[in-house]
């Protein structure tokens, strides 16, 4: 009875379950908290928020390489630091701070850095392992990092201070709720763009090499050309990300570019769960928020907390919080007509 | 001539720590194909240990031999309750075993502070040769290093135990026909590899000092290391922890430090690249 009553819940369409349309709810439920958040947030409280937003587009680029194409970036930091310091360089050197052109070349900056590496890393005559990916990713951010802290025209171990703030024509963009309703702007625009990447034709052939990489070459696709092509994208939006974090900041310091912050955009986005956008935004205001409100009475048993919750996470719910919510189906999400007419069957 | 020989043993000596810290974890990587980023804080807690046991008014040397003994009898724990659960990917291995890193290094952390704590040394002065004067702890170190890369290459190619844990790398499905427990056999490995690093951290803190990130400090050196040297095998790590080690210190006497430190891990990334077998590759030992 129960495998008749299984196959046919299997085939029903999905459409016609609110169960099913999950994730376009928490969607909007996430933007409209996000919208209002300000009206209700004090001043200094805003400015925090500013900064998680700001992160949350950091953990969409991670989820991007790791949650959909299954590549382990483990030094996500690097192209986020580099584009930081270079927009700072760019203020301090040059004077350069208009929006139109900070923004696109923090972007490029990560593009770059990712082409450069991930071409390395992920392209050329022998397919590279995951670990070697993982470990050349984290070496890569581990020698910025060093490289930054000792390199005085970098400002070393203290970073650049003091980077004056980002302009649009004579408006100055200082913290704040317009600082942050930029940021949410921008981050809903690269989440849209991300959701029409990882739900295109593309989209199903990454989630496809996640999942199966040897299956996926063999119907033709160039799969190390998919991820190196994935890759820089993330760079890219990293970089975004980082070069809206140093004008927000007002500094940039090794940190960014290091071991520290590529495992914290790790742990966001196992957290909320990898390869669902929604969860790397809900993953890092979870964690952000928590850790705002522990660090003041517990600063000390935060990062054992955090350690735990992570290492639980990765032992009973792999998929992350938002598995709690929706089903692995939608968190990958239906692709092309035949879903669409609700032929669901293994075809 | 004199300089030459002083750097030329502060290299040696340096080698031989990271030859050490290394040994445990290219153990752990070969024979049971994964790559263990709790092992620096395996190295932390020697060195933990070693303090712990010194303040509480025994001699150092005690607390020396006691680390490798109880970060060994921990990993066993935690191979058992934790560890086992990742061994189908080793992405996830890779993650877990990170996030028991963070968890041990951020409890000792919250022991110790943020404060560097000295570890006096249990045989202390230098050797001296001519003009020339050397630790006495480094010479020791050093010579350890020789005894337990011999000791652990007799254990795993010439006892039955080390039989056992080849058959089961080799095809676990054969060894468990066989009789051999594979279970008890990665078990005691990982306890090995951990009583390994315990023992590096116990040996190297009178030199590094004890602080939270010490594990972290080797971490990425030792993963450099063993994939340069090559996984599969027992020399592939330790050839390339020597060859790691031998130029972190001798790179800066030649150019600036921070120049050193990244082109090592540049050349090493590259070389890998092209050789992903590493150095030496190869089943067994």
């Amino acid at each position: 009875m129960t495998k008749t009553t299984h196959a046919a819940a299997a085939l029903s369409p999905p459409r016609f379950g609110w169960r099913a349309q999950r994730l376009p709810i928490v969607e909007l439920v996430v933007l409209a908290i996000g919208v209002l958040l300000p009206l209700v947030l004090q001043d200094y409280l805003t400015v925090y928020a500013t900064r998680v937003l700001i992160l949350c587009l950091f953990a969409l680029s991670f989820d991007l390489v790791w949650g959909y194409a299954g590549i382990m970036s483990f030094g996500q930091a690097l192209f986020f630091g580099s584009a930081g310091y270079s927009v700072a360089l760019l203020a301090r050197d040059l004077g350069i701070t208009s929006m139109a052109l900070v923004l696109p070349a923090g972007l490029l900056i990560g593009l770059t850095f990712a082409l450069l590496l991930g071409g390395f890393l992920l392209l050329g005559r022998h397919p590279s392992s995951v670990i070697f990916v993982a470990l050349g990713t984290l070496t890569g951010s581990y020698a910025a990092d060093r490289l930054a802290r000792g390199w005085y025209y970098l400002g070393g171990q203290n970073g650049i201070p003091s980077i004056p703030p980002m302009t649009l024509g004579s408006y100055e963009f200082t913290e704040g709720p317009a600082f942050y309703y930029l940021a949410l702007g921008i981050l809903l625009a690269v989440y849209l763009g991300c959701r029409f990447l990882v739900r295109s034709q593309f989209g199903l052939a990454l989630a496809g090499l996640r999942e199966n990489e040897q299956r996926i070459a063999f119907f033709g696709y160039k799969v190390q050309h998919l991820k190196a092509i994935i890759f820089s994208f993330s760079g890219a939006v990293a970089g975004l990300a980082g070069s809206l974090y140093a004008f927000h900041e007002g500094f940039v310091w090794p940190n960014m570019l290091g071991v520290v912050m590529s495992t914290q955009v790790v742990l966001y986005v196992l957290f909320g769960g990898a390869g669902t956008l929604i969860g790397a935004v809900i993953g890092t205001v979870v964690i952000e928020a928590v850790s705002f409100w522990l660090s003041n009475s517990y600063q000390d048993i935060w990062p054992i907390i955090l350690g735990t919750l992570l290492l639980l996470v990765i032992l009973f719910r792999p998929a992350g919080l938002v598995s709690l919510i929706f089903s692995e189906r939608e968190r990958v999400g239906n692709f092309g007509r035949a879903s669409k007419r609700g032929h669901h069957g293994p075809s | 001539m004199d300089n030459l020989f002083i750097a030329l043993f502060e290299i040696l000596s340096f080698g031989a720590i990271v030859v050490l810290v290394v040994l445990g974890l290219g153990i752990i990587a070969s024979m049971m194909g994964i790559f263990n980023f709790a092992q620096g804080e395996f190295v932390l807690l020697g060195a933990y240990i070693t303090y712990v046991v010194h303040s509480a008014g025994a001699p150092v040397w005690l607390g020396m031999v006691a680390a490798p003994f109880a970060v060994g009898a921990l990993g066993f724990v935690l191979e058992r309750l934790v560890v086992r659960r990742f061994y189908a990917a080793p992405i996830i291995a890779m993650l877990g075993t990170y996030a028991l890193g963070l968890i041990i290094r951020e409890v000792v952390r919250g022991l110790i502070g943020g404060l560097y704590i000295s570890v006096p040394e249990p045989i202390g002065g230098s050797v001296n040769l001519g003009a020339m004067h050397f630790s006495s702890w480094r010479l020791v170190i050093i010579v350890i290093t020789v005894l337990v890369m011999g000791g652990s290459y007799l254990l795993l190619a010439r006892t039955a135990f080390g039989l056992r844990i080849r058959a089961s790398l080799e095809n676990p499905a054969l060894a468990r026909a066989s009789g051999i427990s594979t279970n008890a056999i990665y078990g005691a490995t990982f306890a090995f590899g951990a009583a390994l690093a315990g023992l590096a951290g116990a040996l190297i803190v009178p030199v590094f000092s004890l602080f939270a990130d010490l594990g972290l400090r080797f971490l990425i050196q030792g993963f450099v290391a063993v994939m340069v040297g090559g996984i599969g095998s027992f020399a592939g790590p330790v050839a390339g922890a020597g060859l790691i080690g031998t130029l972190s210190a001798a790179l800066p006497w030649v150019i600036s430090p921070v120049i050193a430190d990244v082109l090592v891990f540049v050349l090493a990334i590259i070389f890998i690249k092209f050789r992903p077998q590493g150095l030496i590759s190869g089943k067994g030992v």
